[in-house]
């Protein structure tokens, strides 16, 4: 693959990617799953048991990021089959990669966006990270991790955006009580561990506690290096699985 | 670009469930001219056209565009392409400029080129009064203009369209006929799938008939005519009435109808001398006058016709 033609294929994953980022921000599954609900479920713990609003923001932080960030990716697909545009953009020279890619950045972003909002308001609020380029780098990485997670659901060869929105909440929310957001990874109860080490949740979750409170289970450059791990295994799943499901949408 | 070939698809198969959608179906382009795809319902023309454009994997067979196999280096191949496939949308939430201009950085066509082509085909296509307003606004027939403009923006050597005028008002049909046309003064090459036997009649140098996945006949319209075509119609318009049972007594091995002082004779083409020579007899027997005669030669839809029942037969 020449220069020249990388640079096109950024360009196009770019151009995707503003293109879904204008169409699908503001769509109301997003805002719902992306926004309002890790934001009901932070107050509901936050409320219920006392705690400080400001003190406990990395945990919002944390789920922002992780619900955020998968929220897009599994309805675009679906969507963009019920429109009838996915044909007309793969009447074009771009590969279903380009168009996965494209959808996964806008993803992220949106990921990032919102987790570095909260990032600025824990800020004004004197909630200092005690390492903030590890806690960029962090948001990066798992928010690009998760945004794959979201678009493997959306290989449903469906296109009813519910369908894929339904079974990726079925595997996000529960997500959130074994992964040590609420809870410390140390005090959840032995059978869950297991469980809590293959969620891809509990090492940003393992990440924020280190940056703001000073207290993680494991090494946070650890937590980078599992997530980077599991940014590929989901990128790779997500790439592969849309490919075969394919022609069952067209 | 001095190839004479600009499509070559070769023994495409495609298989749905126990259905073959598309059974062997092979056939090439020349640039420059206008190719149909005719066919009934269910023939198989768009999933022929979905594979060649490389949306769809064939079963079997491989496709080249301008010499590059559309399923090994689809970007390459479709990068000299525009298409309007008929099953398609614009994105309905983006304006009708905006969704140029979108297509228009897929194909990586620098800004400045992208706004000049825009603005050309909205005026040439007559919508650049609705530039602003979003997709979804816009008719069926306003909106399968914009997808033609998208299909066109990126200035491509083949145009692919599937049932370009389906469904639409008689004002859209014959402006995107007349953009077809001047396409292909410009030297471009068009491919298009119809069920609108006349429009393919008015369009195509040369046509694919399409039955049951399978090609069964391939030629210009002239040649299907000739070497498909089984029938004359003669019309014949008298002075006085003749009785209906000597003219079917005269006539009875051709379908004959009769309207008064109106005759129409539809003959077997290996009949057509016998037929005429029976006229000529009843008119002088009877003293008769010709008022009016015609005849005329199978039509591209006799063909059609003819070709769809013999093969459902």
């Amino acid at each position: 693959m020449s220069f020249s033609n990388i640079r096109d294929t950024l360009n196009k994953i770019f151009t995707l990617c503003l293109k879904d980022a204008k169409l699908y921000y503001f769509k109301g599954p997003t805002i719902v799953m992306g926004v309002l609900m890790p934001m009901f479920l932070w107050l509901a713990f936050t409320i219920g048991a006392g705690y400080s609003l400001i003190k406990t923001l990395p945990m919002l932080i944390t789920i922002s990021a992780f619900f955020a960030s998968s929220s897009i990716t599994p309805v675009i697909m679906p969507w963009e089959t019920r429109q009838k545009t996915l044909e007309m953009l793969l009447s074009k020279p771009v590969t279903i990669y380009t168009i996965l890619l494209g959808t996964a950045l806008a993803s992220t972003l949106f990921g990032i966006l919102i987790s570095l909002s909260l990032v600025c308001v824990g800020l004004l609020f004197n909630l200092i990270p005690r390492n903030l380029s590890l806690l960029i780098l962090g948001i990066i990485i798992s928010s690009l991790c998760y945004s794959f997670m979201g678009l493997s659901f959306a290989a449903i060869p469906t296109d009813i955006p519910a369908d894929t929105v339904f079974l990726s909440s079925a595997v996000r929310l529960p997500l959130v009580f074994i992964s040590g957001i609420f809870t410390p990874i140390q005090k959840l109860p032995y059978y869950i561990l297991p469980l809590a080490f293959v969620s891809p949740l509990t090492y940003l979750s393992d990440l924020m506690r280190n940056i703001y409170y000073g207290t993680s289970f494991l090494n946070p450059l650890l937590d980078l290096a599992v997530l980077s791990l599991l940014t590929l295994v989901f990128g790779i799943l997500a790439l592969i699985a849309n490919k075969a499901t394919l022609t069952k949408r067209l | 670009m001095s190839r004479k070939l600009v499509v070559e698809a070769y023994g495409l198969t495609k298989i749905f469930g126990d259905v073959k959608a598309v059974d062997g179906v092979s056939y090439s382009v020349e640039r420059g001219e206008i190719f149909g795809i005719l066919g009934p319902n269910g023939a198989g023309k768009t999933t022929t056209i979905r594979i060649t454009i490389g949306i769809l994997p064939p079963d079997k067979g491989e496709v080249y565009i301008l010499g590059y196999n559309v399923h090994r280096e689809s970007v390459k191949a479709r990068s000299f392409i525009g298409v309007v496939p008929e099953i398609s949308n614009p994105y309905p939430d983006l304006t009708v400029w905006d969704n140029l201009m979108l297509v228009g950085r897929l194909y990586c066509i620098p800004k400045r080129t992208r706004i000049e082509r825009a603005k050309k085909l909205l005026k040439a296509l007559g919508i650049q009064e609705v530039c602003n307003r979003k997709a979804k606004t816009l008719s069926k027939g306003m909106r399968r203009r914009l997808l033609l403009a998208m299909a066109l923006i990126s200035d491509p050597n083949i145009l692919f369209l599937d049932e370009p005028t389906s469904g639409l008002d008689v004002i859209s049909a014959r402006i995107i006929r007349s953009m077809l046309l001047e396409l292909k003064k410009q030297g471009k090459t068009i491919v298009l799938t119809t069920h609108n036997i006349n429009e393919a009649g008015m369009l195509c140098d040369r046509v694919a008939i399409m039955n049951k996945g399978r090609i069964i006949a391939l030629g210009t319209p002239e040649e299907l005519r000739i070497k498909f075509g089984k029938y004359v119609r003669i019309l014949l318009s008298l002075n006085k009435e003749v009785n209906i049972d000597i003219i079917k007594d005269k006539f009875k091995d051709s379908k004959v109808v009769v309207r008064g002082k109106r005759i129409t004779i539809i003959c077997g083409l290996s009949d057509l001398e016998a037929v005429l020579d029976e006229i000529t007899n009843l008119v002088k027997s009877r003293n008769l006058k010709i008022e009016e005669f015609q005849a005329t030669g199978p039509t591209l839809e006799d063909v059609f016709v003819e070709l769809i029942q013999g093969d459902v037969q």
